[in-house]
């Protein structure tokens, strides 16, 4: 999208985005190309659970006088969350991560840690984002066999089979 | 008038009795059911009276000098079987302590009521858990009833619902917070932050957990409900040992922290479908159906008409789970015709 130079414009933009149900994952303002008009381009990413919000957001962004330039889309990225708890530094959560992103269509894309007490057993939270939701299961099956070899506990989601 | 015989005077007996003496008015007046207990043992002794016992007077005997043969006329001594073989009765009530392992003394109690050609209520998931299939056809053969509401869920209709109420649905998948135990000590963790061993004390304190909570917490008391479950609900031949299970002894309170950050719980959950029979802890969204807390219960079953289908409550108490031993005796009364 295309903003005006002047104050408060992101937040013009942002706003309907997570009121009407978007969930934003990025944003790339870039100043330093401004437009002959001189606006700024600024690219966005944001989740959104179906079309209906999708569309609901652009009219609501177009009301605002936003101007959308382009849109591209990625459909049913299928995300997925697991605990792990155990030596999980010991264990090398670098190599556990890199296994996962080695398969086709499959990303870990977030990553939090809680560290337990010295000697003690720590959590890893992880989501992993994959193109569909077959990709989705091989990875969190991956998971599993590679918790399984390194003494971790996995907790999945009640709705993964 | 149905005559009955009470095999256990524990929590779950003496509650029981409790609700007869409540409820008698109501179960005359709505059910037309007159229940008159003819006998009463523990593990000291019985007492008997064919006109029907006193049962204010055999709570105290119970309550007071530790032995229903206190009773008046009771005799320290006899045994389970000496009553089930003995006493004219229709419905015997089988509330004795469960064995995983070997199902006894229950399940030697439920066979000889049985051949005795008396109806038979239990709580007691030992039996149920070694020998499901065998006690269903023998009281087939022997053409007497048999229930068992209590034995899961407590107080919470899971199997009646089943098997009654959603009997047009092909039953895909059954999942449930089946253990009130570690559903307490999770939410505790969860709420205050405390780590598993100061919270498992705690609950043992209150009489929630018991002193050897390894039953509980490893998630076999789960596995043995879903056992129970497959077999009377989804027609599967199980056993305790098909179950996958882990328990909930090394969750720690970051790990529930985390899974809050992202919208989440973990719930000790027992899943039973055709082809997996399995207990873990899992993730469980916030505001979910099987995100209860406290000692609740809850049950989803997924189902080819009605979809989803969610029951949620209290999964122990003596006088809760009389609700469903009351259930089955007014259900028996019924398909005998009363």
């Amino acid at each position: 999208m295309e903003l005006e130079d002047v104050p408060g414009q992101l937040l013009k933009a942002l706003e309907p985005i997570s009121r009407l149900g978007g969930n934003i994952q990025s944003i790339m303002h870039q100043r330093e190309r401004k437009t002959p008009l001189g606006r700024v381009p600024v690219m966005l990413v944001f989740e959104v659970a179906d079309r209906v919000r999708l569309n609901r957001i652009l009219a609501a962004l177009r009301a605002r006088g936003v101007r959308v330039t382009q849109l591209g889309e990625r459909e049913g990225a299928v995300r997925a969350t697991a605990l792990l708890i155990g030596h999980i530094i010991h264990t090398d959560i670098r190599d556990t991560i890199d296994r996962l992103n080695a398969l086709k269509g499959v990303m870990v894309s977030d990553l939090s840690l809680a560290m337990g007490d010295i000697g003690k057993e720590s959590t890893a939270r992880m989501t992993i984002t994959a193109n569909d939701e077959k990709r989705a299961n091989v990875a969190i099956s991956n998971l599993q066999r590679i918790a399984d070899r390194k003494k971790l506990l996995m907790i999945t989601s009640l709705e993964v089979g | 008038m149905m005559r009955i015989v009470l095999i256990g005077f524990g929590n779950l007996g003496r509650g029981l009795s409790r609700a007869f003496i409540q409820k008698a008015g109501f179960l005359r007046e709505t059910h037309g059911l007159v229940p008159r207990v003819v006998a009463a043992v523990d593990k000291f002794g019985a007492a008997v009276d064919e006109k029907g016992l006193n049962l204010v007077r055999l709570l105290n005997a119970a309550e007071n000098k530790g032995t229903v043969a206190a009773h008046e006329g009771g005799k320290r001594g006899k045994t389970a079987l000496d009553i089930i073989d003995n006493v004219e009765a229709d419905v015997v009530y089988e509330l004795t302590q469960t064995n995983i392992k070997t199902g006894e003394p229950g399940l030697t109690h439920i066979k000889r009521a049985m051949l005795a050609r008396k109806h038979v209520i239990t709580s007691n998931k030992g039996p149920l858990a070694v020998a499901f299939r065998e006690l269903d056809s023998l009281a087939k053969k022997c053409g007497v009833e048999f229930r068992y509401s209590a034995s899961v869920g407590g107080a919470v209709p899971v199997i009646g619902l089943a098997r009654k109420l959603l009997a047009g649905n092909e039953i895909q998948e059954i999942r449930g917070v089946l253990n009130g135990t570690t559903n307490y000590i999770l939410t505790r963790m969860s709420t205050e932050g405390a780590p598993f061993e100061i919270v498992l004390r705690e609950a043992q304190e209150l009489g929630i957990a018991e002193k050897d909570p390894t039953l509980d917490i490893k998630g076999i008391d789960t596995a043995c409900k879903i056992t129970i479950l497959a077999n009377s609900i989804l027609g599967m031949n199980a056993k305790l040992s098909d179950v996958r299970v882990i328990g909930i002894d090394r969750i720690s309170p970051e790990a529930i922290r985390l899974a809050r950050e992202a919208g989440q719980t973990i719930k000790l959950i027992g899943i039973a479908r055709r082809g997996l029979l399995e207990v873990g802890p899992k993730l469980v969204p916030l505001g979910h159906p099987l995100a209860v807390s406290g000692t609740l219960n809850a049950v989803t079953f997924e189902l080819d008409l009605a979809r989803e289908i969610s029951i949620a409550g209290f999964g122990a108490g003596p006088k809760e789970t009389s609700s469903s031993l009351l259930g089955d005796l007014i259900d028996i009364h019924r398909a005998l015709g009363g």
